[in-house]
């Protein structure tokens, strides 16, 4: 008996470990393959509008994690991407910064900002907060317009970036090529994707979870229900400034329409397109979106037909690609153990 | 353990509760507080766990005024409340929830808690799917955990039969004893308290009209008057 459950035991911690074992090589492989096998397949234009989705599934997934983990919609992700953008720009053009410290400076100010706006907004009830991130989010777009900015900001031309010098030992030069910026996007989205997935498997995501479906009760378990709200809140809007730092270094350029409403209901779009469960969702949902609105694009309709698109995806795959593509897996294994 | 002096409390115009004073001491008493609709025993439960802020008058708890502390802090210190309508995380399994709250006040006691409610074969259900019973218990049992020293109740018996309800009180009765702890019920059903608890306080429009043992409060007059009529 004794020998049985010590067999049981260790043959789970043994599957345990193969299978985390499985899952590190699966991960590592995925990696290498999705940062390195597109640059040898795809044009550069290909290469150029897939880092696009990546940067937009970014903003997506920070959009999703919070909508599905803290129940709040946040309409305001590219005031933080392109605020993000801007504080960049502004540190390597302005101030002179390497690309290091200016790196460091703007994620510094942003996070400083986003735990203030976080504080003020919330506590507040999700419509609420909807709004607030949407006012905020027009507020710093209208601002960067500003005639007194306008030697910082470049006002409504944007502001060009002279990309020279190195982070962590990549000549940021060098990713003006579509190749190595795919390859540097792929590894940043996938490893933004893993932090998500583990916090959402962690006791701030069960904490944020039972927050999001019962507060009073969380409150009445001794819980505080403000601080892992506002963790969550800095987290998502962390890479949402990490994807406005990667646009930068790819464009070598900054402009007020990287701060507009359109960027941040693309990016909720995306999220809905792919599902805002899970992090393979929203990635996904970026890469649809940025492939449909150029092939939209070149069709000269390119509102009319993302409008139509967002309809027939919503009504056909209600919790998103992935959401709708893991249901019909389910399904089909239900019916090959049926039969 | 609990003083209410002079606690009043108003929606807009309206007073809910105008001074009323309320003891309950500790070490296994069963205090039940019953009235007409509209009485404020839900807002007395409300001013007393936090949920609802007096207009006047204060709260006390184990001597310490915390009138002005937050519903978390009052959990922290041992105020636990159970609610009218069930307040549990539907999306979460039994286990899940109890274990989240367990964790979070430091109990490595749950096994009790699941045992005294009798939850053991129900964990691995999400709790939306399990019969509203069940459900009731859940949510008494996301009260019972970390030990607290003082339990509100608010009409635990809702949508139980009376003979339900019956047992749950002298669920709640046994456990207050056996711990020497302090319980708050506010309920409809007055056979349930008159025969569980220990102390009865009888509220009438807002106002305190008695409080007494359950045989002193059947026989006083005011009470039938205002609440039990002649058929108690």
């Amino acid at each position: 008996m004794t020998g049985d459950l010590h067999g049981t035991a260790t043959g789970t911690l043994g599957g345990r470990l193969s299978r985390m074992s499985l899952a590190i090589v699966a991960l590592s492989i995925g990696l290498g393959a999705g940062a390195f096998v597109p640059t040898c397949l795809a044009s550069d234009f290909v290469l150029r509008l897939g880092s696009e989705g990546l940067l937009l599934g970014m903003l997506a997934l920070s959009v999703a994690f919070l909508m599905n983990q803290a129940g709040l919609v946040a309409l305001g992700a590219a005031s933080i991407y392109g605020g993000a953008g801007y504080l960049f720009a502004i540190g390597m053009s302005e101030w002179g910064l390497t690309p290091a410290a200016a790196l460091c400076t703007g994620f510094l100010i942003i996070v400083a900002y986003v735990i203030v706006l976080g504080a003020l907004i919330v506590r507040t009830n999700p419509l609420a907060f909807m709004m607030l991130t949407l006012a905020a989010g027009e507020m710093i777009s209208h601002a960067v317009l500003l005639e007194g900015l306008r030697d910082y900001t470049g006002g409504a031309d944007g502001l060009l970036v002279q990309l020279k010098g190195s982070i962590l030992g990549i000549d940021v030069a060098d990713l003006a090529d579509p190749a190595r910026f795919w390859s540097m996007a792929w590894i940043v989205a996938v490893l933004a994707g893993l932090a998500f997935w583990g916090i959402a498997r962690s006791r701030l995501g069960a904490v944020l979870r039972a927050v999001r479906a019962n507060e009073e009760r969380m409150r009445f378990s001794g819980f505080n229900t403000f601080v892992p709200r506002l963790i969550g809140y800095v987290l998502v809007n962390v890479v949402a400034a990490i994807a406005g730092f990667l646009h930068v270094l790819n464009a070598g350029f900054v402009s007020p329409e990287s701060l507009g409403l359109s960027v941040s209901t693309n990016a909720l779009v995306a999220a809905l397109m792919g599902g805002i469960v899970g992090s393979l969702g929203p990635i996904l949902g970026g890469l649809i979106f940025a492939f449909a609105q150029d092939e939209f694009g070149a069709r000269g309709l390119t509102q009319l037909l993302t409008g139509v698109a967002i309809v027939v995806f919503i009504v056909v795959f209600p919790r998103g690609v992935v959401g709708g593509l893991s249901s019909a897996l389910g399904l089909f294994g239900w019916r090959r153990e049926a039969s | 353990m609990l003083r209410i002096e002079e606690l009043s409390v108003s929606y807009g115009s309206v007073r809910a509760l105008t001074d009323v004073d309320l003891d309950v001491r500790g070490d296994g008493v069963l205090h039940g507080v019953i009235g007409p609709n509209g009485a404020g025993k839900s807002t007395l439960l409300d001013a007393i766990c936090g949920r609802r802020r007096p207009t006047a008058g204060t709260v006390r708890y184990c001597g310490e005024d915390i009138t002005r502390r937050s519903i978390s802090w009052r959990r922290r210190q041992g105020m636990a409340r159970s609610f009218q309508r069930t307040s549990i995380f539907e999306d979460l399994t039994v286990h899940e929830q109890l274990d989240l709250v367990a964790q979070h006040l430091g109990d490595d006691r749950l096994d009790d808690v699941i045992e005294v409610m009798d939850l053991g074969s129900h964990l691995d259900q999400k709790a939306g799917r399990i019969a509203y019973g069940v459900q009731r218990r859940v949510d008494v049992a996301l009260a019972l955990i970390g030990r607290p020293r003082l339990l509100l109740m608010d009409e635990p018996g809702a949508g139980l039969s009376a003979t339900e309800t019956l047992r749950l009180f002298e669920h709640v009765r046994d456990l207050v004893r056996e711990r020497a702890i302090a319980a708050v019920v506010v309920e409809h059903d007055v056979d349930a308290v008159f025969a569980c608890c220990s102390m009865v306080t009888v509220l009438d429009l807002g106002r305190h009209l008695a409080t007494g043992a359950p045989e002193a409060i059947r026989a006083d007059h005011r009470v039938i008057a205002a609440y039990l009529g002649t058929a108690a």
